[in-house]
């Protein structure tokens, strides 16, 4: 793994987005490295939530998100973006894919905000289309995919900079059987190489094949 | 240990800026159509003005507003010498002194029309196409009109003067705008004497610098002549054109500013405002860029990279049209600088607009502007 593996600390962690309405509060929890952690519960209980506060896209209104012991839920702006780019992976819940540019463009976005040689990491982006089975070139454009094809273009661009924390929204709602387990292996394989892996689903068999499961 | 990069360097935030600028070509072309648009309104109405305001005060210009001309009857006491005076005096862009007239004749032609010859003195002919150090006294430079009179096709021959006084035809000159009035003009160029050969002068011919600054170097021009009989001596300016020169310059040119102003604040606020929306119609793009790690300050640079791109090119292409209706339309151009200062200020214009959405794309919480449906 490029980045060393990362212990992540979710500490008396509250938010709202409306100020009446409070979506977590007081939630503490502790990530290891090299486990899958999924998170279940009922829509609307701030399981997505959850994951943009530990993947420093949102800041939380109270409490701490600390990386190796450091908080970083309140650093700089550059820090918080540095630490996305370069020791987080992001699977979003609508595969959240440019629909302007071509599916290796997409694969490649996270490589170009880390600096990163954009022709070795094309190499290694291809490597993933064919290990994830994506049967696309790497010119199509997104709107050419199904939803399958698309969250499997998001877990790849979400694996090319090889991640010390992976977190995923709903990763397998697009996929059939046999595409849910491709994924499923390479939320364990990550895990396996020393990430923190924490998914938020509703998939029976992924929840099953978790390490560990957390409700809300 | 590899040091870790911190972004992306400046030419894949350039590839990146430029991809995004093709990868969405309508907005981008609507952005260049504006920016060109703007240029174009600019360079079509207040850029005619100006081109206009040129041509006028071009005109002016070659009727010899920054001249001063000193007329010396004989006796009058005026000399050589002032010219080493001028050398000292501020402002003046060329000068030269000319002896009384005397008549020659091509010696070809003995009873052929006579024209009138006057010995030059000067440190610089070259304007009027005379080689440097053609002063030696015996050679003379006639225009063209001088030596259709004389009867020369080509500026060679002998003249002759009524006291037997001859002269090689070396060469002909090219009358500057300040020695019009000398036509048919005919010059024996014979640098500044020395202080013991100083020679008399009838005429002299200053040029100054600047149009405003006729009328201070006429008076000190008028202050150094000290010449025996002031009343032999008469100062001629072009005050009056170099006057009505400022007026139109000053009435064209502001009319011309505030219209410049004018048109680019209007084209300038409508870009402003497309723009903004362009952006704000691609906030999600900026969300999902940012929550991959896209920090404030690249997106902000992408987004105005992008646009310089796109205005840059909408400058050029509106400039291009515009010279091309100007040219068409047999309007006078305006000067290169200002063509060029459109182009920039256009350019200008659509980053400063661009930049107050970037900002605030940019400092939206990544997933706010991700959940933008």
């Amino acid at each position: 793994m490029t980045s060393p593996p990362a212990r992540l600390t979710a500490r008396a962690l509250s938010f709202r987005y409306d100020a009446a309405v409070p979506l977590l509060e007081d939630w503490t929890s502790a990530f290891e490295a090299g486990e899958v952690v999924g998170v279940t519960g009922p829509s609307g209980r701030g399981k997505s939530t959850l994951l943009y506060l530990l993947g420093l896209m949102l800041r939380p209104s109270h409490g701490e998100v600390l990386l190796d012991g450091e908080p970083v839920h309140a650093a700089p702006d550059r820090a918080r973006a540095r630490l996305r780019a370069h020791r987080f992976g992001f699977v979003f819940q609508d595969a959240a894919l440019d629909q302007s540019r071509t599916v290796l463009d997409n694969i490649l976005e996270a490589a170009l905000y880390r600096g990163d040689d954009l022709a070795t990491a094309a190499q290694r982006a291809r490597e993933l289309m064919d290990r994830f089975g994506v049967g696309l070139r790497p010119t199509a454009r997104p709107g050419q995919l199904s939803g399958g094809q698309a969250q499997r273009i998001a877990l790849c661009r979400a694996l090319l900079g090889d991640p010390a924390v992976l977190l995923a929204d709903e990763p397998t709602g697009n996929l059939d059987a046999e595409s849910s387990d491709l994924v499923i292996e390479a939320l364990h394989d990550q895990a396996a190489r020393g990430a923190t892996v924490i998914v938020v689903t509703h998939d029976p068999t992924l929840v099953e094949r978790c390490d560990r499961q957390l409700t809300l | 240990m590899t040091a870790v990069r911190s972004g992306p360097s400046r030419p894949q935030i350039f590839r990146e800026a430029l991809a995004s600028a093709l990868a969405a070509p309508v907005t981008s072309l609507l952005t260049l159509i504006m920016v060109a648009g703007m240029c174009t309104a600019v360079l079509l109405t207040s850029g005619r003005t100006v081109g206009a305001e040129q041509a006028v005060v071009s005109s002016i210009d070659s009727a010899g507003t920054r001249s001063i001309v000193v007329r010396a009857e004989v006796g009058a006491g005026l000399d050589t010498s002032m010219l080493r005076r001028l050398e000292t005096l501020d402002g003046i862009a060329w000068y030269g002194g000319f002896g009384p007239a005397s008549d020659v004749w091509n010696a070809a032609f003995p009873g052929g029309n006579p024209v009138a010859i006057r010995m030059a003195y000067g440190p610089d002919w070259s304007d009027a196409g005379v080689p440097a150090g053609a002063t030696d006294g015996g050679s003379a430079y006639a225009s063209p009109e001088a030596l259709a009179e004389l009867g020369m096709s080509h500026a060679f021959g002998r003249l002759t003067g009524a006291g037997g006084q001859g002269f090689t035809v070396a060469g002909h000159v090219d009358t500057p705008a300040h020695l019009d009035f000398l036509q048919p003009l005919l010059i024996a160029p014979q640098g500044i004497p020395d202080r013991d050969r100083e020679t008399e002068l009838s005429l002299l011919v200053v040029v100054a610098e600047r149009p405003d600054l006729v009328a201070p170097v006429a008076d000190a021009i008028t202050a150094m002549l000290a010449a025996d009989d002031p009343g032999k001596v008469t100062v001629e300016t072009s005050e009056e054109l170099a006057t009505l020169r400022a007026m139109v310059e000053g009435q064209l040119g502001s009319f011309g500013q505030a219209l410049t102003a004018g048109i680019f604040g209007i084209t300038g606020a409508l870009t402003a405002a497309i723009l903004y929306g362009i952006v704000m119609m691609r906030r999600k793009d900026y969300g999902r860029r940012r929550a991959l790690g896209a920090s404030q300050r690249l997106i902000v640079s992408l987004l105005l990279v992008q646009t310089l791109i796109l205005a840059l090119t909408g400058a050029f292409l509106g400039t291009c049209v515009s010279i091309l209706v100007l040219g068409l339309s047999s309007d006078p151009l305006p000067p290169t600088t200002y063509l060029f200062s459109v182009g920039i200020l256009s350019v200008a214009v659509a980053v400063l607009a661009s930049l107050i959405p970037a900002i605030v794309a940019s400092r939206r919480e990544p997933i706010a502007e991700l959940r933008v449906p």
